[in-house]
């Protein structure tokens, strides 16, 4: 009993003192994505060497994805703990401006390996990516090499892809298709639709259900293979190339505009440009790093597909449009 | 000495005009209650014992009004035709509830209860279970429980209804004695008019939410010119 | 002289609380126009064909699946009824809980397994849709409706087993006479309660549904509360689910009949022809290969994995550390509330008051429809302008976790406490044995069986949850199921698998644990 109680108080002292601790250095909020966050992501990593340079904690708040960091912000407003938002896409930022939530990064934009150039004065880019679809070599010879094809061919593969009311490659593959066919692409869908056996929630059910081999393809990302070939040492996966290009995902980060510590923050934004940083992404985040040049990534990635050239549609023609083209594609596919 | 006075009571909702009651109970005595199922009896006994509140009237007990005492606090013991015992304790823990609901029994109390379990001759089966016991025997811990409790009003319903004749006519002598012995009031419910012969001087008949009659018992079974009676005793 | 019911007052505390927690964030979700970004919704979605689909299709697979798995499981709980004496009885049970515990993206990668293009019976493509939802369905609720069900036998009084053997009734007249007065007091309930989570199917109804044409309106709030970000949207619509739950709850309930047979705890055999053992045991064994199936196709999948490498790590160790401590807070939380309302509603059912007291069983229950993703979006608009939310997390997905036990603890525990109540309540105002006293000699003893099998069944679901834990982030340490989800997300299907044996095992462990623990051994 007394051994219990010394225990406890031991333990409570502890806790207490821990607090102390916690007080006296500053603390980083950053909101991002799970996966970011998690044992595999980059999250360990950026965090420890973010914290042997900044003498401060960072503490990362994983969220669902993308689509959850912005709601939590908006339902949070000015009295948010996040210091920064890291993980928004492309078909989020021009939602996340209108917000008034974020406030300049006030970087000077120098070299990125980002195709295309950059310019945006609240949202810094620190990977990207491109949707593809993704086979097994062994099990389909010969892949469509174009969307087109993908789309037209009746006899084509049978497809995996997510629900763009639900997944960023959803969204992701419902913009494409509107970026190659434009007011067709309720009637691409339509043909499409045949050979898609399931929509699922998310990307990790249709990468699992296509590893059981539900389906000769997946929605997934050029830089798929990548894990395969680096963490399996399997080479049968390949992203299949299509001639029109591949539409492309770009991750940022911005910095909120309650901040107390933007001077911190901002630190922090500048490190995700460094290589410190950007060497993590490829392996971990299985992305592209945004600034680090393309010599400097895994020798592995150079067995990737060329996915260029990179397909974008205005953010703002997509958050204006975005719920109605979801609409469009809800009663193509309820047919 | 139990007085019953102008005990109103009527069922949320129901149709039926309301039960009226008036009975008196000497110490030392054991009234029967008869009459025809739905009359009142059970009623009755639920007024008595606070499980229903009377819309009027009192209830006396040596002159001290009760019908406003919580269940527990209420001078009464009941025994019911069955569910008397919690089938997981043992007998004497059974009946030492009855003392303490805490079980904090003083060596007093301890041996109060080894008593009244030798008084009704259940004194080997202490630390037995409930199941394991003869529906009789199961009753004499009910009663052995009342003889702990010392609580002036003792209520038995139906209590001896699914035993034999001979166990039945035992048990009821028992009751008779514990009665007198600590003076306290009896009302016993029974549909058996052998029963009311055993078991008490004077029996009430109850019939629609009333005392119809209320007499020496050989008399009331035997003699009633009431139609109710005799046609609830199957005599008309 | 009217004296207020005690039982009264700690059930309207926790109905209070039930209300606050389900309406406040509604509320407040609803009074957000104020927000940035957020334009007022458009509100006549009532007139849209895709809303009516939506709902029409989310009721048919509801009503479908409930029917298919509550419909065998009358037949297997019943083949467990009267088979009291075979080898690894209790085991089989126990592994009848585990679908319900194991996450829905876990339970599609292992009925994919099995029914998939690969899998060892294979549906091809036309796995995907109706027939997949009714597959993974009946999976995660026939166990759970056996396990329901199967005490009911157990309140059939053995003199009455006697009576149908003395009478040389026929096995479809003791059913007829004996088993399904007994069972209507459950059936209802359970039926309602299996509708309800087919009703809230989620990931199972997007990723085995084929496509939107497979929407439910728990999808439908989820897109308008994340993608469309209108919460007074997904408000109404989640008030229409819980409207649509109650219309539904009225009809079933009305079905319900309290039994006016007593209960006995029995163990005798029971008298059967010659036939009935073999044909009980073939029932049995199907629905344990229904089951065990999806469920062995996880073990081999798990064992093909980094077994070692993910059971050495310290991370998984302080998830399962944080699993378990909202897994067993979420289990006493649920069980002590559901404890109250059941004490109130036994009591009203006791004075005659029966139509009340299955409003209070309703009450408590129906609660599990309104979508977590709700009451947590709903919570943290009240509490995030107050307190730190960070701070708040536990409390929060401990809280909405054990409401969502609430129908469990009040199916498993009410018709066993109703009973109590109705049998010893007399006699213990009369013995003035109450409150604590009462608990310690009376409830306890005799309601510990029920009692420890709501507290595993909450624990076992919040060890598993994914949705409430998933809402407000992880700002530490990542429960398993969430670790799972996040393995799922980074590539590492192998890891996941294994995380998710050892989410399983653990879940098993925990409920052994409370079974045993709280209900005692079997033969107590």
């Amino acid at each position: 009993m007394y051994l219990n109680l010394r225990y406890f108080g031991a333990c409570l002292l502890a806790l207490i003192m821990s607090f102390a601790v916690q007080a006296a250095t500053p603390t980083l909020v950053v909101y991002t994505y799970d996966s970011f966050t998690s044992e595999w992501g980059p999250g360990p990593q950026v965090k420890t060497a973010f914290e042997a340079r900044c003498s401060c904690r960072l503490k990362f708040v994983g969220l669902e994805d993308g689509v959850s960091m912005l709601n939590r912000l908006k339902l949070e407003g000015n009295n948010t703990r996040a210091d920064v938002l890291l993980g928004l896409d492309t078909s989020l930022t021009a939602e996340a401006r209108t917000s008034g939530l974020f406030d300049a990064h006030g970087m000077v934009l120098e070299s990125w390996s980002l195709p295309g150039s950059w310019q945006d004065d609240l949202f810094l880019p620190y990977d990207y990516g491109y949707f593809a679809f993704v086979y097994n070599q062994e099990r389909l010879a010969n892949p469509p090499s174009s969307l087109r094809q993908l789309v037209e061919d009746e006899q084509g593969p049978s497809i995996l892809v997510q629900d763009p009311r639900t997944s960023t490659p959803g969204l992701g593959l419902l913009l494409w298709i509107k970026k190659i066919y434009g007011d067709e692409a309720d009637a691409a869908w339509a043909r499409l639709s045949q050979r898609i056996v399931t929509v699922s929630k998310g990307w990790s059910e249709a990468y699992g259900l296509f590893l059981k081999g539900e389906a000769d393809m997946v929605l997934s990302y050029t830089t798929s293979p990548a894990y395969h070939i680096i963490a399996e040492k399997d080479s049968r996966f390949s992203a299949a190339r299509f001639s029109e290009g591949h539409y492309q995902q770009i991750e940022v980060a911005g910095l909120v505009q309650s901040s107390k510590q933007k001077q911190l923050a901002r630190e922090f934004l500048k490190f995700m440009l460094s290589e410190d940083f950007q060497t993590i992404i490829p392996t971990t985040n299985w992305m592209y790093p945004a600034v680090l040049a393309s010599d400097r990534l895994p020798a592995e990635f150079r067995q990737l597909i060329d996915p260029s050239p990179s397909l974008l549609l205005d953010d703002k023609l997509v958050a204006s449009k975005r719920k109605a083209w979801i609409d469009e594609w809800l009663e193509v596919m309820s047919r | 000495m139990l007085e019953i006075k102008q005990l109103e009571f009527r069922y949320a909702g129901a149709s039926a005009p309301a039960m009226h009651f008036d009975l008196n109970v000497d110490p030392g005595e054991v009234v029967s209650l008869i009459g025809p199922s739905g009359s009142g009896k059970s009623t009755l006994l639920g007024l008595v014992s606070g499980f229903l509140a009377p819309d009027s009237g009192q209830i006396l007990l040596d002159g001290a009004a009760i019908e406003k005492l919580a269940v527990p606090s209420r001078p009464v013991s009941i025994v019911f035709q069955q569910h008397n015992l919690f089938p997981h304790l043992d007998l004497f823990t059974n009946v030492a509830l009855g003392l303490d609901p805490s079980l904090r029994l003083t060596r007093q109390q301890v041996s109060e209860v080894t008593a009244a379990l030798e008084r009704l001759g259940l004194e080997q089966l202490q630390q037995r279970k409930p199941g394991e016991l003869s529906g009789g025997q199961r009753q004499r811990v009910a009663l052995a429980r009342v003889l702990v409790r010392k609580r002036k009003i003792l209520l038995l319903d139906e209590a001896f209804a699914a035993l034999g004749p001979a166990l039945r006519a035992e048990l009821i002598g028992l009751v008779k004695n514990l009665v007198s012995e600590n003076k306290m009031v009896a009302l016993l419910v029974s549909h058996q008019p052998r029963d009311a012969l055993i078991a008490s001087t004077r029996t009430a008949f109850i019939c629609e939410g009333r005392v119809a009659a209320l007499d020496d018992t050989v008399a009331l079974l035997e003699q009633s010119r009431l139609p109710e009676v005799r046609n609830y005793l199957g005599t008309l | 002289m009217t004296q207020l019911n005690p039982r009264a007052i700690p059930a309207g505390i926790v109905l209070a609380l039930v209300g606050l927690i389900i309406l406040a964030p509604l509320a407040g979700l609803v009074n957000l126009s104020g927000l940035p970004g957020y334009e007022p919704g458009d509100l006549r979605f009532w007139h849209s064909s895709y809303i009516r689909r939506v709902l029409s299709f989310s009721l048919w697979q509801a009503f479908l699946s409930t029917l298919c798995s509550v419909l065998p499981a009358i037949l297997v709980a019943r083949a467990f009824a009267l088979q009291m004496n075979f080898p690894m009885r209790g085991l089989l049970l126990r592994l009848f809980a585990l679908p319900l515990v194991v996450p829905a993206v876990v339970a599609v990668m292992g009925v994919v397994s099995v029914y998939g293009t690969g899998g060892w019976i294979p549906f091809g493509k036309s796995l995907y849709g109706l027939n997949g939802i009714l597959l993974a369905h009946v999976f995660f609720n026939l166990p759970l409706a056996v396990r329901l069900l199967l005490p009911q036998w157990q309140s059939i009084p053995e003199h009455h087993w006697q009576l149908g053997d003395q009478l040389g009734m026929s096995a479809w007249q003791r059913w007829r006479y004996l088993e399904w007065p007994a069972l209507r007091e459950a059936l209802p309930g359970v039926m309602l309660l299996v509708f309800m989570l087919c009703l809230t199917s989620f990931a199972v109804v997007l990723t085995l549904g084929g496509g939107p044409k497979s929407t439910t309106l728990e999808v439908a709030i989820y897109q308008s509360l994340r993608f469309d970000f209108n919460p007074a949207r997904a408000v109404v619509l989640a008030l229409l689910q819980l409207v649509l739950c109650m219309l539904v709850a009225g009809v079933t309930l009305k079905l319900q009949r309290l039994p006016e047979v007593e209960i006995t705890l029995t163990s005798g055999s029971r008298p059967q022809g010659l036939l009935q053992k073999p044909l009980d045991m073939a029932l049995i064994l199907a629905a344990t290969i229904y089951v065990g199936l999806p469920l062995s196709s996880m073990l081999i999948d798990a064992f093909g994995g980094p077994l070692l490498q993910i059971i050495s790590s310290i991370y998984l160790w302080q998830s399962i550390a944080k699993t378990l401590f909202i897994g067993l807070s979420a289990a006493l939380m649920s069980v002590i509330a559901g404890w109250f309302l059941l004490q109130y509603s036994a009591s009203l059912a006791l004075a005659g008051q029966t139509n009340r007291a299955r409003f209070i069983d309703l009450a408590g229950s129906i609660v599990y429809v309104v979508p977590p993703l709700v009451i947590g979006t709903g919570m943290f608009v009240l509490l995030s302008s107050h307190v730190d939310v960070f701070n708040w997390v536990y409390p929060i997905v401990i809280t909405i976790n054990a409401l969502m036990g609430l129908p469990f603890v009040i199916r498993c525990l009410g018709p066993a406490l109703r009973q109590n109540h109705a049998r010893y309540h007399h006699l213990c105002q009369s013995l003035d044995l109450q409150g604590w006293n009462r608990f310690r000699y009376l409830e306890w003893p005799l309601l510990r069986r029920p009692l420890g099998l709501a507290a595993a069944l909450v624990a076992a679901l919040a060890m598993g949850d994914l949705g409430v834990i998933a809402l407000f982030g992880t700002p530490d340490t990542a429960t398993l199921a969430l670790v799972i989800y996040q393995q799922l997300g980074a590539y590492l299907i192998p890891h996941a698998t294994v995380t998710a044996l050892v989410l399983l095992l653990l879940c098993l462990g925990v409920f052994w644990l409370l079974e045993r623990g709280i209900g005692g051994k079997p033969d107590a």
